[in-house]
This record gives C-alpha cells, structure tokens and sequence, in this order.
C-alpha cells in the first residue's frame, strides 16, 4: 500500500462520511421525533438527486440554484407522504412493523416511478455536471472542488441544524416532542405542526444531500436505496436519538468502507466485493452489543431510560 | 408471442406453490409469532447455495464419479457432467434432491435459530427485522464475493428440475409441478396444524404481549427460536425448489425485494391466516405473471414504456391500501376454535352484566 492510497482514502472518508452525516441525521431526527424508520429516506436522497440533475440539465448549470432547489423539492415530498400515508397511520395507532412496511412501500412508488421517468427522458447514470478541477495538490493529497463542495455545505447544513435544534423554539419543541410526546400534548404543543416542520426540514436536508451525492457519484434511481443502509449504520451508531453520536457514527462507517477497507485488502487481501457488508456488520454489531451505539458516551444516566 | 397456455398454466403453478411454502413460513413467523422477518430472503437463499454445493459435490459422489469444481476452468465440462447424471440416472438424481431438501432444512433451522438468539438482547423489538435485514445482504455479498459455494458473482447454472430423465418436456415439467404443489400442500398442512395447537395460541400470546404470556410462564425466549427454526427451514426447503425451478443460483436473486414481494403477499391474504398465506401468494404470483406478460407484449409492439416498473409500484399500492384500509387482510385470521375460544366468543359483553362481581366502579 502506498502512503498516496492510505491519503486518498482519508480523503474519501471525510467526502463520504460528511454526506453520510448529512443524510444520516435526517434519518435521527425522523426515528426520534416522528418515531418511524423511515426506510423511504433513500428515496428522498434520490429524488433531490434527481431534482438538482433537471435543474442542471435543461435550466441553469449554476450548482447553488441546483442544489438550492433540491431542498423544498425533497421536503414537500417527504411532507406529502407523511400527510397521505404516515400520518394516517400513525392515527390508526399502527405498530412499528406496519409503519416500517408502508415506508418501504412509499419508497418503492418513489424509485420506481423515478425509474419510469429516467426511462423517458434517458436519465440513467448523468452525472451533474461541473467541471472537475484540483484546487489543491500536495503530493499524495489532492483535493477536489467537488470536495470543496460537498465537505463544507454538507458542515454547515448540519452545524445550522444544531443551532435550530439547540437555540430556537422549534428545536426545542422538536426535542420535547422527541423526549416524551404525552409530555408534549399535555403542555399544549402544537404536536401537529412540529411534526410537519420536521418532515419539511428531514426532506429538504435529504434532497440537499442527495444533491451533493450527485455532484460526487451518478445519479441512478437507486442511488438512494444503495447508500441507505450505510446511513442507517451510522444512525444506529449514534443510538437512533443522538445527534452528534449520528455525526461520529457518519465518519465511522466512511472510515470503515474506505481506510479499513483498504487495509483488510493490503493487508488480509479481502476483495473490495466486500465493502457493502462493512455498514451491514457495524449495524448488526451495534445493535447487539451497545444498542444505544454512541449515544450517552460518558453520562451514568443514559443507561436506566427505557 | 403465441403464449403455450398448458406451460403457462404448470409454471404458474410451480412459482404459485413455491411461493406459498415461503409466504405460509414467514405467517408463521410474523402471522402468528409477531417476529418480524424482514430477512426472508437469506433463508431462502440457503436452500440455493445448499443446492449449489450439493449438485456439484455431493451428487457426482453418489453417481460414483469424482466431486466437481465447478467454477473456472472445467465450468462446460462440469455443467455437462451434472445434466447427464440427472438425465440417466433417476435414482441419484431424486436422492440427491431430497438429501439437498434435508440439509437445506437443516441449515436453515441453524441459521433462523442463530437468528432469534439476538432478539434476547435487543432493545427495542422492530431491530431485530433491521438486524435480519442487514443479516441477510452480508451472506448475500459473502456469497458473492465467495468461489466455492456458487462461482461467487458468476452464479452457476445446471441446477435442474430431479426429472430431467422423464423423456418429453411436458412430463419432466409437469413432475415437478406436481412434486412442488404437494410440498405446498404439505407446508400447509403442517401450518395449519401448528397454528390451531396449543403452540400456536402460544405463538399468537407472544405476538399480542409476551410480557403477559412471561407471566404466565410461557418460555418466549424458546418460543421465538422455536418458530424460527420451524419457519427457516421451510422457507429453505422452498428455496430448493425456487432455485431448481430456476435452474441458475445467483446471488442477484435473493436480495431485499423477493423478502418485501412475501411480505405484500401475507399482507394482502391476511396476517394469522394460512389460507391467506396461499390466497396472497396465488393473487401476487398471477399479478408478477400478468404484468412480466404485458411487459414482454407492450416491448414487442414497439413501445418504449418500461411495464416491468409498473409492478413494483403495482405491488408497494397494494401493500399501502391494505395497511391502510384492512390491515387484517382479504381473509383474516380465524377466531380460535378450541373450547376456551368458543366459551369467550359466548360470553355477553361487559355492559350487558351491571352486577357482575369484580367490575370497578370507576368502569
């Protein structure tokens, strides 16, 4: 293994793993607030992707309005499957394995008639185009401007999260409604309409991610089901309800697909067939070993809540 | 396209009947027990790569020949050998089936008892689905990534129908048809029984509370390895079938969807219902059958829509309009039978008995 390799692929952990995080706290906030897996996720992921490459094919080739329209294109769609199906349910007082089925079912609609509309205007595998250019080039460590891209929007989306979480009162509603939703009613909060800012905010940040994801890889209907599981992985890391756990767990699973990758193949000679079971083995061994993942690191209490 | 409707109708009914051994499994599972299989699909492909390994390994052995290395090189060679065997030697070819059967089942009894183990430990209970989830694609990139098993991601074709040596095409398909409808008969059966003993109220306690039924003293613990083992291994016995009916192990075949396409069909006939278990698998299979059918046509006559989209977006409506609409499914479950049931299914309902001892004031 060369020393440029081992560079290469830290790069490539810091580029994945900031998608990873952007998409991955999305996924948090849904499990925690609206208390659903959202297995269609992967589809608003896919669905901005699609977004940002029209805009950038057949509008403008500027990427901040490509980017900039991913958002309320993915967040009125996540609102509207939470208005058509996930609400209703929710009502009906359905089971998790039902919510968790019917978010598979909202997302096989979405690629699948993403599919139907690739198929028509000849949409598979573009690459949102932007001319790729080295900013930088140390040697070994050569960064991109998709990298310069990606890195700091995806910092920031997620640092303006943070903010809106910790220092306003929507945050702080989200929070109280994610701790204990009784709680919450009972207090008067207007659960109704914080649930729809979160399905707003989860999709819009999903369709900015897969936006992202565009400028880095090509846009495919599954592109959102492919990276679905490692975001899963790093929110199962973050124990499902922690943020910043979320953020850690999005830089673990790049690491591990890429740097502990590389070394298990210089190393151990394992093919790189084996990368998707990398994310797949951290959710499996999370959830058996330390469920709660990253969640509550260093505080006593965190353990007796249910 | 002229359509050969004899053909049509027996390999309909082939996938019909494998896909009920697979579909009346998992409503034992998840039906019945409440466990949430969203790794169905490993346990089917158990009974393929058992397949794969025995016709190259075991059925040569019990032919007198050699073990086969079937990837590489000797790929034509080996793949001539094992037909030949099939079609001149019926003995070894039907053992050899049914001792793939009893292996594959006894695997897939392991893998699902290995399988519940962890829902002992895991928090919150729709994990342990996202752990079988994720259980199911690492055997799957292990497998494919994986020479001995299946050639890895080549796959390996010749895994044939055991009638290879009946002389007329009608007859070998109709043999096989015949011997699959018969496993889904007897899956059924076997179904039905356990779901009308006293385990399956016992699966039924878990699936509505298991802290209650703890209390009782029922063993969940054992209960949920229990019904794992029973379903995994029928839904390994129907992974021989579907992988012989193919005739080609490939690792692409066992993925998320064919794990979801069971779950539409249980939804659709009815959670707890086994009759529902085949009402679902007949309507889905006919469903996959039509829309492939339309595909095929619509491409012939020129046009440029892809139809074969359509059924996924056909089946996810399906699966909403059910959870949505009449979650019990097109047929739901029974009322229990058993005497016990009879006498509470009698019994007039609170209101109507204003001084019945023990009723709360507050009520």
């Amino acid at each position: 293994m060369t020393f440029a390799q081992l560079v290469d692929s830290l790069v490539t952990t810091v580029q994945v793993g900031s998608l990873y995080a952007l998409m991955a706290v999305g996924l948090t906030l849904t499990m925690a607030v609206v208390k659903l897996p959202n297995f269609a996720h992967a589809e608003l992921i896919t669905f901005g992707a699609y977004a940002a490459l029209v805009v950038s094919l057949f509008v403008t080739p500027n990427p901040f309005i490509a980017i900039g329209l991913a958002f309320p294109a993915s967040a009125l769609l996540a609102w509207l499957a939470h208005r058509t199906v996930y609400r209703p349910l929710q009502r009906q007082r359905a089971s998790t394995y039902v919510l968790i089925l019917s978010s598979f079912a909202v997302g096989l609609i979405i690629r699948y008639t993403l599919f139907l509309f690739a198929d028509s205007f000849d949409l598979f595998d573009k690459r949102i185009q932007i001319p790729l250019a080295v900013l930088l080039d140390l040697g070994p460590l050569r960064i991109t401007n998709i990298f310069a891209w990606v890195v700091p929007s995806s910092i920031v989306l997620v640092a303006l999260l943070s903010v809106l979480l910790n220092f306003t009162s929507l945050g702080r509603q989200m929070r109280a409604l994610a701790d204990n939703e009784t709680m919450a009613r009972v207090i008067g909060l207007p659960v109704d309409r914080v649930v729809d800012l979160t399905w707003l905010l989860v999709g819009g940040m999903a369709g900015v991610a897969g936006a992202l994801w565009g400028f880095y890889t090509f846009v495919d209907p599954l592109v959102g089901w492919l990276i679905l599981l490692p975001v899963f992985a790093a929110a199962v890391l973050g124990g499902m309800r922690s943020f910043v756990g979320t953020i850690i767990g999005a830089y673990v699973v790049a690491f591990g697909e890429n740097t502990i990758m590389l070394l298990l193949n210089q190393w151990f000679g394992l093919d790189f067939s084996f990368k998707p079971a990398i994310p797949f083995l951290i959710i499996i061994l999370v959830l058996l070993i330390r469920p709660q993942g990253f969640a509550g690191l260093g505080r006593a209490t965190e353990g007796g809540k249910a | 396209m002229s359509i050969d409707p004899v053909a049509t109708l027996l390999s309909l009914l082939t996938t019909f009947g494998i896909a009920a051994m697979i579909a009346l499994s998992l409503n034992l599972e998840y039906g019945l027990g409440g466990v949430p299989n969203f790794g169905k699909a490993l346990f089917v492909s158990i009974g393929a790569y058992t397949a794969g390994v025995t016709y190259t390994r075991l059925m040569p052995l019990l032919a007198g020949q050699e073990a086969l290395t079937p990837c590489g090189a000797n790929l034509g060679q080996a793949l001539q050998v094992r037909t030949e065997i099939i079609r001149t030697l019926p003995v070894v070819g039907l053992t050899n089936f049914f001792v793939t059967l009893l292996i594959a089942a006894a695997i897939g009894g392991l893998i699902g008892y290995l399988a519940a183990y962890p829902a002992l430990r895991l928090k919150d209970e729709w994990f342990l689905g996202l752990v079988l989830l994720a259980s199911s694609e690492v055997v799957r990139i292990v497998v494919r990534g994986t020479e001995p098993i299946i050639c890895a991601h080549n796959g390996l074709s010749g895994i044939s129908q055991p009638f290879l040596w009946l002389p007329t095409p009608f007859l070998r398909t109709a043999a096989f048809t015949g011997l699959t409808l018969v496993a889904a008969a007897l899956c059924y059966w076997f179904a039905q029984r356990l779901a009308r003993s006293p385990y399956g109220r016992m699966l039924k306690a878990m699936r509505e509370n298991s802290d209650v039924a703890t209390g009782l003293g029922k063993p969940m613990a054992r209960t949920r390895a229990s019904v794992m083992i029973v379903g995994s291994a029928m839904a390994a016995m129907a992974g021989v079938f579907f992988v012989t009916n193919v005739g080609f192990a490939s690792t692409n075949d066992y993925v998320v969807g064919l794990t979801l396409d069971i779950w539409v069909m249980i939804v659709l006939g009815g959670l707890g219902n086994m009759r529902g278990a085949l009402l679902g698998a007949a309507i889905i299979t006919l469903l996959d059958r039509v829309t492939a059918i339309t595909a095929i046509q619509l491409d012939m006559l020129g046009s440029q829509f892809e139809f074969n989209y359509v059924r996924y977006i056909l089946f996810a409506l399906i699966l909403l309009v059910m959870l949505r609409y009449r979650r019990q499914g097109l047929l739901p479950e029974p009322l229990d039978t058993t005497g016990a049931g009879k006498l509470l299914a009698r019994r007039p309902p609170p209101s109507s008995a204003p001084g019945e001892p023990g009723k709360r004031a507050a009520a």
